[in-house]
């Protein structure tokens, strides 16, 4: 079996240094203990899912086993856990009031598109990637981040945005997003188990971009200050 | 297969743009919100410096103000009094030749007028500190103390320092002087103190004031809650403001409290200060 996992890994190198990087953001919130945030602690509940998640991925993906129902249920878990992150951080009620109720709308979206991606919902062999949640998952997303980032330009309360953590942890977020908002409706076709579309190289690009985001996500992390948080 | 080159084309594209625009929208959020914080740091500034403005207008019409009733007093009333008391001096040998009884009277409205005369002296002095313009901010505060023993039981000892202070611009010397008359007086009134200890300290940068007492104390806390504002620790804070000065305030272990207050050095200008007396005022020829 553990050759099976080094071969992948050489196989696979980037997606696997993306299942791998993500020990790095976790350490980070036990060693600045920004676990003390409720933000954070959905961040590090989310990085706990995508390493579990994503183990299992790789594990799947090194026997050869269909391994995209565990890709289509990461979508669920993450949106809830990366937009509950704004549920804390937005100041505004009128904003916060939206979130829950969009996170459960779009929990039974992608459920829909689950089911309507596979109508044999049991034939895990040829389960195929969602074909529309991917989008509005990353529309959504960008939308929240953007409405921060404005929220954060107006209220003028942190000084240097530069040592701020959340926002290195939205640009991180933004970018993988914007990365994964075109590829994400080709990605259905690109990633069958029968017949596939080649993309090339494209596919390659959301773990490009979840390597950069999982690094602005630990350099936010980096800069987070238990005592910092405390104070305010 | 052109479709498909074509569709990757776009994708490659689409994606470029987006995260370019990712990119921007970063870039732009930081620079938009350093701009922004730099231009309220300018407006603070501003505001700040006009608080400033409007505190020291207030302060130095205080002082115009005091000088004024003191130029009044000296120059109206004492003049006034000085005549009466000349007056009495005149009437009073006519009327010793005549009877002991109006004689009495007399030597009463003598002593009264004489007691007048003092109070106006007094008060004359207690506005303007002509000391402190004349003899500097030790000789000024030294005084204050002598004639604050003298009708109190209270004993106040006052350390000039090592070595003299040189003289200092007007608003730094009269500051640090109506700060340690409000300190002295919160210490009577509000410490229920026996002893004071006044100190000038002086360092290469700093002016400091020392007042500690032996009183009831206070917590340096409840200034911050905003709960001693009675105190007059306000109008310290804003005398302070102008002139960039910090006080300090801790209770000492003994008991009491002690206040520190510090002022940036200034620089003194070759000019002598203007003095309060003789007054400048034309007189009224009758």
């Amino acid at each position: 079996m553990l050759q099976k996992y080094l071969f992948y890994f050489q196989y696979d190198l980037l997606s696997s240094i993306s299942v791998i990087i993500t020990l790095v953001p976790i350490t980070l919130i036990y060693q600045r203990k920004a676990y003390a945030d409720p933000s954070f602690r959905l961040l590090l509940l989310f990085l706990l899912v995508k390493l579990i998640i994503d183990l299992l991925m790789f594990h799947c993906a090194a026997t050869r086993v269909n391994n995209l129902v565990l890709f289509n249920v990461t979508i669920i878990f993450r949106y809830i856990l990366m937009s509950g992150m704004f549920y804390y951080k937005f100041e505004n009620k009128q904003v916060t009031k939206f979130i829950m109720p969009l996170s459960v709308g779009f929990s039974f979206f992608t459920l829909w598109d689950i089911w309507y991606c596979n109508p044999d919902i049991l034939n895990l062999h040829l389960h195929q990637i969602v074909k529309y949640s991917l989008t509005v998952e990353s529309l959504l997303m960008i939308f929240w981040i953007l409405l921060y980032f404005k929220e954060l330009i107006g209220s003028l309360k942190v000084p240097n945005l530069l040592t701020f953590p959340f926002f290195w942890i939205c640009s991180g977020l933004l970018l993988y997003y914007s990365s994964l908002i075109f590829i994400a409706p080709t990605l259905h076709y690109a990633t069958q188990w029968d017949v596939r579309l080649d993309i090339g190289l494209l596919d390659r690009i959301p773990y490009i971009f979840d390597i950069i985001s999982i690094t602005l996500i630990s350099l936010g992390i980096s800069l987070f200050s238990a005592r910092y948080y405390a104070r305010h | 297969m052109q479709d498909t080159e074509q569709m990757k084309w776009a994708l490659l594209i689409g994606t470029l743009a987006m995260l370019m625009m990712a990119f921007f929208v970063i870039s732009f959020v930081i620079y938009y919100q350093k701009k922004k914080f730099e231009e309220e740091k300018k407006l603070n500034e501003i505001e700040k410096n006009y608080s400033k403005l409007l505190l020291d207008t207030a302060l130095n019409s205080e002082e115009t103000e005091r000088r004024r009733i003191a130029q009044d007093l000296h120059d109206d009333i004492g003049t006034m009094l000085s005549l009466t008391k000349l007056s009495l001096n005149q009437l009073s040998k006519r009327i010793t030749e005549n009877g002991e009884k109006e004689d009495q009277i007399m030597r009463k409205a003598q002593s009264l007028v004489e007691e007048t005369i003092l109070h106006v002296r007094r008060i004359t002095r207690e506005l303007v500190p002509t000391t402190l313009e004349r003899f500097g901010l030790a000789e000024a505060i030294d005084e204050f103390i002598h004639k604050l023993e003298e009708g109190n039981n209270l004993t106040i000892c006052f350390q000039p320092g090592e070595e003299e202070l040189p003289r200092q611009g007007q608003k730094i010397e009269l500051t640090l002087y109506r700060i340690m008359q409000e300190l002295v007086n919160n210490a009577i009134k509000h410490g229920q103190c026996s002893k004071i200890e006044i100190s000038l300290e002086m360092s290469k940068d700093f002016i400091g004031l020392r007042v500690a007492d032996n009183g009831i104390g206070f917590d340096p806390d409840m200034i911050k809650e905003g709960k001693l504002a009675g105190l007059g620790l306000l109008g310290i804070e804003s005398r302070l403001a102008i002139v960039n000065g910090t006080v300090q305030y801790s209770k000492n272990a003994t008991g009491g409290s002690t206040a520190l207050t510090q002022i940036p050095m200034q620089a003194v200008s070759n000019s002598k200060p203007e003095p309060l007396h003789p007054f400048r005022r034309e007189r009224v020829t009758l």
